[in-house]
């Protein structure tokens, strides 16, 4: 086993960093109050890399694997967990027409997402289902060689930053019963709705879509008709879950740093508050937290990169390191006292960002189904 | 134009400063553990140099005279675009003031063979003297320019350049070869990509230490150095740090009252 | 160059451009004064230009016993490597145990330069001059920041160069002692090779100069905005003073680049710096903290700038400036 990160890794991370510290500062404020992510930063990280990462070589990509996603992730987010996420959702794009799209279709789709021309989009969570996969409502029927799809879609990260999104719809009954489609934005019957106004990730822009008898070609089924639940699983499962997992650990890593800088700054009782005990012991469960975490997400982003199964892995990371983040802000939070809950302190948008990570991706209580069902199995009767 | 050669120094990361402790005795600051980066104005030097490597195709060739452990410094710097890296390396080395840093720098160059333009930083942030630049220019014989703001390449060859100056700017005309060290404004420095760094990693480091130099060791290091060092003290400040509190208006009646009774008013 | 136990012969390099010396020039004849006074030193002010015999006077006043003049058309515009041959010539003749330059432009590519063609030590910006027991010129400079301050030697090697901060050394006036001026010939020695003077362009500076003033109100990133810092310039001009800025300032544009207070900047040492909105870092610290009276306001309690301030004020400038600027009008009236 090893666990030390490559020379290359530690450059990349340098790299991230670097980027992160320098360029998304100046848009924080304007994330705050509009909600909207920065585009005008989507040109530079194509420049580096970050929106290929994952995406292979021939396809304008960098060709890199899921820990060196992970590091991107996790230094975005240690700034801003919003960029992050749009980020991590936009590689969700990537990775459903990378694995399941005919060589066309790659060759149209992913240059464009790589290049950071436009956003990617993952479209699964209907008003009728997100847990609840196969209870969506939004249909796809057959006209000729096309599809009608009708319907809607919910809670979806980047709708108004996408030119095109990948679209979850019935078209048959049960798991086999669900189809991917690439939908464009200028597809007649397909249009964004609302923006939502969420209290946390703010940045990351969340929002609706409305397919009101929008016709999509037989060529932008993705995959064959009825793979639509391997595609939203496996998509969620590897890509999703271990980009969430990322966000939350960079909020993680910041709550620490920002913690343990206020607790050595503080000065009370002659000294600073690091020097009391109570206040090392919140600053010692919050670096537990952190290593447990970075040893969670590393590892399932390990085995994806070995071609291993890692859904259990991968639920695994994204529930407790998301969790996690929230425990550690309102750690940090107290460790501020009554600074940590105005709003010129960082923290309390910490507080906010980790709480939404928790639904987003995944509820915690659908990975700890599947986790459950691992550690039955050895078990299980026939 | 065929190749730029590019100075870097590694200094110890600036964020970690605080974490600078004095040996007592020797009176020099014990740098371990300390991570190093690239001097940040050796960014803008290096900016420039890749910048003519888009336009002309030019050769970017790095320079440094570092510790081995230093390594990862360059393979940075080659991981934004340069082509080739130098690391001169020996414990004659140590205790280089800038005249014979300049001079080891100038061996290395040498050694290198040909060149149009050497760019440096315009000063490093730990021993910020901004010597070296001006030196190692005279110990190559070819003019130098420092604070340039801005350098264009002539279509016809030379360069036009803008210097900084206490309120204001002059503008110069200049034949390579030339040394120039850069400011601040002088460029954007890009971020890394990540293709070229995967590129970079096929790219030398090769590590030249005296032998390979042939420098007379008592020209170099802290033989050579015709300035030494007598003492080194931490800096300690203490100020009367007297509070005014209250609402504005209480506060600026306090300022104010004592504004006056130092006699300003 | 010759060892030399006793400091005889104190050279300061009379900076000047477009016929006006630069300041830090006079201020280094003040301390060359100072350091002459153990053995007598004779000061020798060395002054390259075209038509510039009229400044001799000023230099005189100001501490030179004498001026060595070197006055050529080939010297109009200031240019590195002329003035290196001409410094060099001057040297090797004549044998100055110390020769001091201004830490400016010029004197940043000037001196190092000539301390290379004449295999001698140099130091950079230095904040104080002493002489040790044997006569030699003891130099400190600040590094790391500020963070530390290194005494440094030149034992063997002559001249004993430096360049000074300027704003540090103090001038003085009326010495009164009729000086002497010696004109060197250049003759063949100009090296007339390097990059050639297009244009010099210069910009400006309004209002009463940042060194001069006796109050400095200074802002950093804090302040904001540029409406924000209209209130850093109200209360300047009431308290008849000048206003100063921090980098980011600069950057955001409230501020002129030659307004900025720093390592990297102008040092001032007004009798009250008032610092609004600036954390206290330590490459601008060094550039005020010779201040007699230093009041800060910042709304962050834990602002390092608090530790090197004499008063210290945890608030909002924007109520507090305003509020103070009334108060000040009262007690004028």
């Amino acid at each position: 086993m090893d666990f030390k990160f490559s020379e290359r890794e530690e450059l990349l991370r340098k790299a991230v960093r670097e980027f992160a510290e320098s360029e998304i500062p100046p848009k924080m404020e304007a994330m705050e109050e509009t909600g909207d992510y920065p585009i005008n930063l989507l040109q530079q990280m194509a420049k580096m890399g970050i929106t290929g990462i994952i995406t292979p070589r021939e396809y304008n990509g960098v060709g890199l694997g899921y820990i060196a996603r992970m590091i991107v992730l996790e230094e975005l987010s240690r700034v801003s967990a919003a960029v992050s996420m749009g980020m991590q959702v936009h590689h969700m794009a990537c990775a459903a027409i990378n694995d399941f799209g005919t060589e066309v279709q790659k060759k149209k789709y992913l240059p464009r997402l790589a290049r950071g021309e436009t956003m990617g989009c993952v479209a699964v969570t209907d008003p009728a289902g997100g847990s609840d996969l196969v209870g969506m409502q939004t249909r796809a029927e057959r006209k000729g060689d096309n599809w009608i799809i009708n319907g809607r879609k919910c809670f979806i990260t980047n709708t108004h930053t996408s030119d095109f999104w990948i679209v979850i719809a019935k078209t048959g009954e049960g798991s086999k019963g669900l189809s991917a489609f690439i939908v464009e934005k200028n597809m007649s019957g397909a249009k964004v709705g609302r923006k939502e106004n969420k209290f946390g990730l703010r940045g990351a822009n969340t929002g609706e879509l409305v397919f009101d008898n929008c016709e999509v070609p037989q060529e932008h089924l993705i995959g064959k008709e009825g793979a639509g639940f391997s595609v939203s699983l496996k998509t969620i499962s590897e890509t999703g879950r271990t980009g969430m997992a990322g966000v939350a650990l960079g909020i993680l890593n910041n709550c620490l740093e920002e913690a343990a800088k206020f607790a050595s700054e503080r000065v009370l009782y002659g000294k600073p508050i690091s020097a009391l005990q109570a206040i090392q012991f919140h600053i010692a469960e919050m670096y537990t937290e952190l290593e447990i975490c970075r040893l969670l997400c590393y590892r399932a982003c390990w085995m994806k990169d070995q071609g291993m199964r890692c859904d259990t892995e991968t639920a695994l990371a994204k529930y407790y390191t998301c969790d996690a983040a929230l425990r550690c802000a309102k750690k940090a939070i107290e460790v501020h006292g009554s600074y940590g809950i105005m709003r010129e302190y960082k923290v309390q948008r910490l507080l906010r960002d980790a709480m939404v990570t928790i639904p987003a991706g995944g509820t915690a209580e659908v990975s700890k189904l599947g986790i459950a069902r691992a550690a039955l199995a050895p078990f299980t009767k026939k | 134009m065929e190749r730029v050669i590019v100075c870097i120094k590694p200094i110890p990361d600036p964020k970690e400063w605080h974490l600078l402790r004095m040996d007592p005795v020797t009176k020099t600051l014990i740098r371990e553990g300390i991570p190093s980066v690239i001097n940040p104005l050796d960014k803008h030097a290096l900016e420039a140099a890749l910048e003519i490597k888009d336009t002309l195709g030019a050769e970017v060739v790095l320079l440094s005279m570092a510790p081995p452990f230093t390594k990862p410094v360059l393979r940075e710097a080659l991981a934004m675009g340069a082509d080739r890296a130098f690391l001169l390396s020996d414990r004659v080395f140590a205790g280089s003031d800038s005249l014979t840093t300049a001079r080891i720098l100038a061996a290395g160059i040498r050694k290198i063979g040909e060149f149009d333009l050497v760019f440096c930083g315009n000063f490093t942030l730990d021993g910020s003297t901004a010597q070296v630049p001006s030196q190692l220019a005279e110990c190559l014989s070819i003019p130098n320019v420092m604070h340039i703001n801005k350098m264009e390449l002539k279509k016809e060859g030379g360069l036009f350049l803008t210097q900084q100056i206490e309120s204001g700017y002059v503008y110069l005309e200049a034949e390579t070869p030339i040394l120039l060290s850069f400011t601040k404004k002088a460029n954007k420095p890009r971020f890394i990509s990540f293709l070229e760094m995967l590129e970079a990693e096929k790219r030398d480091i090769s590590v030249w230490n005296n032998s390979d130099l042939g420098l007379d060791e008592s020209s170099i290091g802290l033989a050579g150095a015709p300035t030494k060092m007598a003492d080194l003290l931490l800096c300690q400040k203490k100020r009367a740090g007297i509070r005014i509190e209250g609402s504005p208006e209480e506060i600026a009646q306090g300022l104010a009252e004592r504004i006056y009774q130092w006699g300003i008013l | 160059m010759k060892e030399s136990k006793t400091c005889q012969e104190i050279w300061v390099f009379a900076e000047q451009r477009v016929g006006v010396l630069h300041d830090a020039g006079l201020e280094l004849l003040g301390k060359a004064r100072e350091l002459a006074k153990r053995y007598n030193s004779r000061v020798s002010a060395i002054l390259l230009g075209k038509e510039v015999e009229g400044l001799t006077g000023i230099l005189m006043t100001h501490g030179a016993d004498r001026v060595i003049l070197v006055d050529s058309i080939h010297l109009g515009n200031y240019r590195l490597m002329p003035y290196v041959s001409v410094l060099e010539k001057a040297c090797r003749q004549h044998d100055p145990d110390i020769l001091l330059f201004a830490a400016s432009s010029m004197g940043m590519e000037l001196a190092p330069r000539l301390a290379a063609r004449l295999n001698t030590g140099l130091s950079a910006h230095c904040i104080d001059l002493q002489l040790d027991e044997d006569g030699k010129l003891l130099q400190m400079v600040p590094g790391w920041g500020g963070g530390v301050v290194a005494t440094i030697k030149c034992p063997e090697h002559r001249p004993q160069m430096a360049t000074v901060m300027p704003g540090i050394m103090r001038k003085i006036e009326g010495y009164d002692r009729s000086g002497e001026i010696l004109k060197l010939e250049i003759g063949e020695i100009l090296d007339t090779s390097g990059p050639r003077v297009l244009k010099v362009h210069r910009e400006e500076p309004c209002g009463m100069p940042l060194e001069q003033a006796e109050v400095v109100v200074a802002g950093g990133w804090g302040i904001g905005s540029s409406e924000g810092w209209q209130l850093l310039e109200e209360l300047s001009v009431v308290l008849c003073g000048a206003v100063g800025a921090t980098r980011p300032a600069v950057d955001e544009g409230w501020a002129r680049e030659d307004q900025m207070i720093g390592q990297s900047g102008k040092i001032v040492r007004p009798c009250l710096y008032i610092g609004v909105g600036i954390s206290g870092m330590m490459h601008h610290v060094v550039g005020m903290d010779a201040s007699n009276h230093i009041v800060t306001i910042n709304t962050d309690p834990k602002a390092g700038i608090f530790e090197v301030s004499d008063v210290i004020i945890v608030g909002d400038y924007k109520a507090i400036i305003p509020a103070l600027i009334e108060e000040i009008k009262k007690k004028q009236a």
